[in-house]
């Protein structure tokens, strides 16, 4: 009889518990509400990408010595190189080359190893399209320079949260002239140089 | 007892004095309040999808709809008519009888109970004697409907969605239909407006959620389940049933369940506010107020006040119901149907068992605030 | 004839046409499935009739329980187990179904005598509109009905208990182990739940 009672207690206690839990669920929720939307608006209002962003590949022809290091490196062999040897000059003859980015994962490992700085990363990352084949860019599409959001007078940039001055959450509206914590490279090679001399 | 404005009756004078038949008269006010009825569903519905929108972006730091129209009020117009122009699929090998009146049979039930909602002393379509017991009745009818697009779609989500759904609904009933019958059991009635009526004359120390706070818990649990709101949304859990009986439906059919379910919630809270919120009741009485002040019961811009007033509240608390059910869609994760049951049967029903015999109880030990 | 006599005679007609449609078709269609889904137009159109009889509680009861509770439970025995099966051809089908028929004309017969010998007019005053079903049906229920109300409610009972019996596998002793050699990598073995004690239900929430 006196353990029937305990259990029920035990049990009631436990339901107790579990409302408790529940309320300070909802109060974290409730909390949430009146904080401000830290969504990107995103057609009109766009991310700056950082300086490391890996984006769409760029890729300069005339300086392509076909080596196809970028070939060997690439996870699934993806550029395709298609040179001829040139027998009167003795040097390879590069005619086309293309990347399919339907299937590239952009892990930049062409252009880390390229021997002659030719290919580079792009912040573009704006690559749907209608029909997949048309992500396979050749020479020409490889070439083309992407526009810079900072530069598009359609579209409001923002700054990503690291680029925010300290304690700031909101990238709308800042001051003129605000900087993100910490220096920024051209001050550190500044420091470096007046440490040297 | 009868005070608050009667629309019908001034409603059928005008018309005689038009000079036409009283039967004429009555026959053309009959689909009236019907008409508005289904019309002001319809729109309740559309603002609860915006607020869903809205609030749901906001517990989650997001802006939600924006550009149709101001602040988005537009967002749900903008689906429903983009649900009208779809193609309607049939899918191939289906049964297209059942698959075709499923929804039907969800919706219907839903708009018949909107018959018992009051919003005012007069402001309801009828006063039945049997009000929320015919609520709880034409709420039984959904599953038959959600078990037949299930079975009619020839798809194996759809079918677990509508047995779920049904399983669901048949365990919920019960708890809920046992809280009901505490309030039943406190005003002498099943009828809505003797609910209120019931709970009138104190203002807010005389709602029910005072007299009722476990059958308040229990009702709500057990309304969000016959909803099937988040923690008891299994019917339609897209992780694991892709979208339960909805799968295969398309275009106006999907929209019909959509609105179903939107109804379905709205007609929930407001039957809640009805039954533990003191429906349309003010904070204060406000019968005593007028007395107070010395302005008679039937002075005509008293009783549009007070009906308007009416609705007004009734919303408010229908909305602020409706408000903590989106709230409590991003605080708790889905159930299992394993714990929904162990919740449903092992928790809530002898809980409201025992909540029924304390009101019992209570109803005759105290009779002046049990309802005697 | 005024309007509200007008439209229970039309709804008088359809509810009719509909109940025996629906009924017609609960018989003689071969779809498990929709007879059991006309099952619960036929329920829903004898609520119907209860309506225009002025039962109001009882036309919502017999939606909650036949539509609400025994048709949704029909249909789940029946999507449980439902399995395509051909019906197999019966040996002297003819004369079952002469049977049969003999039967059902027999039975319509004597329900057909009956509603011809009970004498259906009423006294016009008497059927006064009780002003509240519910009250009436809860005195009948405790003053001259109340024996079979009580029977009743045992045989739910009864019903319940032997539901739960049958659903508890825990009384059923531990099977022996050597049956489960037959048991592939594939099925589990089906054991007895341990019991339950009331302790650790809190668990389960």
């Amino acid at each position: 009889m006196f353990k029937v009672l305990q259990q029920v207690q035990e049990y009631a206690k436990e339901s107790l518990q579990a409302a408790k839990y529940i309320g300070q669920g909802l109060s974290v929720t409730f909390d949430h509400m009146k904080r401000r939307p830290v969504t990107v608006q995103y057609p009109y209002e766009k991310l700056i990408p950082s300086e490391r962003y890996r984006g769409r590949i760029h890729y300069e022809f005339d300086k392509c010595i076909s080596c196809e290091v970028c070939v060997r490196v690439c996870p699934i062999n993806l550029p395709v190189v298609d040179w001829e040897f040139d027998k009167k000059a003795k040097k390879k003859k590069l005619k086309h080359y293309s990347i399919d980015f339907g299937v590239c994962i952009f892990c930049g490992n062409c252009v880390e190893y390229c021997p002659t700085n030719c290919l580079s990363m792009t912040e573009e990352y704006e690559l749907a399209s209608y029909d997949r084949h048309e992500l396979n860019y050749d020479n020409v599409a490889l070439g083309r320079l992407p526009y810079k959001v900072t530069q598009d007078p359609a579209v409001i940039p923002l700054r990503e949260l690291g680029y925010l001055p300290k304690g700031v959450m909101d990238p709308h509206d800042l001051p003129a002239g605000s900087q993100r914590p910490g220096k920024r490279p051209e001050e550190l090679v500044e420091s470096m140089k007046s440490e040297q001399e | 007892m009868n005070s608050g404005i009667d629309l019908q009756g001034s409603f059928i004078e005008t018309l005689r004095g038009f000079g036409l038949s009283p039967g004429l008269a009555k026959t053309i006010w009959l689909p009236l309040p019907m008409l508005l009825m289904i019309i002001g569903a319809t729109v309740g519905v559309l603002v609860v999808v915006w607020l869903e929108r809205k609030i749901s972006a906001a517990a989650q730091q997001r802006i939600g709809p924006e550009y149709a129209g101001p602040l988005g009020v537009l967002q749900p117009v903008a689906d429903g008519i983009k649900l009208v122009f779809k193609e309607d699929v049939i899918p191939g090998k289906s049964d297209p009888w059942l698959f075709t009146l499923g929804p039907v049979l969800v919706v219907v039930p839903v708009f018949l109970s909107y018959l018992i909602v009051p919003f005012g002393q007069n402001l309801n379509i009828t006063d039945l004697n049997v009000g929320i017991f015919l609520w709880i009745a034409l709420s039984s009818i959904a599953p038959i409907g959600l078990l037949m697009s299930g079975y009619a779609s020839n798809n194996k989500y759809s079918l677990l969605g509508g047995l779920r759904a049904a399983a669901q609904s048949i365990s919920y009933e019960i708890p809920l239909a046992l809280a009901v019958l505490a309030i039943a059991m406190m005003s002498n009635s099943l009828s809505t407006v003797d609910i209120v009526e019931q709970q009138s004359g104190y203002g807010i120390l005389g709602w029910n959620v005072w007299r009722q706070p476990v059958g308040f818990i229990i009702f709500w649990i057990s309304a969000l389940a016959e909803c099937e709101r988040l923690p008891f949304d299994l019917p339609e859990a897209e992780e694991e049933l892709v979208a339960g009986y909805q799968t295969e439906y398309a275009g106006m059919k999907f929209a019909l369940f959509y609105l179903g379910s939107y109804i379905n919630l709205v007609l929930s809270a407001l039957v809640f506010a009805v039954l533990y919120l003191g429906g349309w009741e003010f904070i204060v009485p406000l019968d005593h107020l007028a007395d107070w002040i010395g302005v008679s019961e039937t002075t005509p811009w008293l009783q549009v006040l007070t009906g308007s007033l009416g609705i007004i509240m009734t919303l408010v608390k229908a909305y602020f119901l409706v408000f903590l059910a989106i709230l409590l869609r991003w605080t708790v994760p889905r159930v299992r149907i394993d714990q929904l049951l162990d919740l449903g049967w092992k928790f809530l029903l002898p809980v409201s068992l025992a909540n029924l015999l304390l009101t019992a109880a209570l109803k005759l030990a105290f009779p002046v605030a049990f309802g005697g | 004839m005024n309007l509200a006599e007008g439209v229970q005679i039309v709804s008088f007609g359809i509810l009719a046409v509909m109940i025996l449609t629906a009924a017609l078709g609960v018989v003689l269609l071969s779809n498990i499935v929709h007879s059991a889904f006309l099952l619960a137009g036929v329920f829903l159109s004898i609520s119907g009739l209860y309506l225009l009889l002025n039962a109001d509680f009882v036309a919502a009861a017999q939606i909650l329980i036949y539509v609400g509770a025994v048709n949704v439970l029909i249909l789940f025995a029946i999507m449980l187990v439902n399995k395509q099966e051909d019906f197999s051809k019966i040996p002297g089908s003819l004369f079952r179904k002469v049977a049969t028929g003999v039967v059902c004309l027999g039975l319509f017969a004597l329900l057909g005598t009956m509603v011809l010998v009970t004498p259906w007019a009423l006294d016009s005053t008497s059927p006064a509109v009780i002003e509240n079903t519910i009250i009436a049906l809860g005195e009948h229920f405790f003053s001259d009905f109340l024996l079979p109300f009580e029977l009743a409610s045992v045989l739910l009972l009864m019903a319940m208990v032997g539901a739960i019996i049958l659903a508890r596998r825990d009384l059923i002793p531990e099977v022996s182990e050597t049956t489960d050699t037959v048991t592939t990598s594939l099925t589990l073995p089906e054991r007895p739940r341990e019991l339950s004690s009331i302790g650790n239900v809190g668990e389960n929430n």
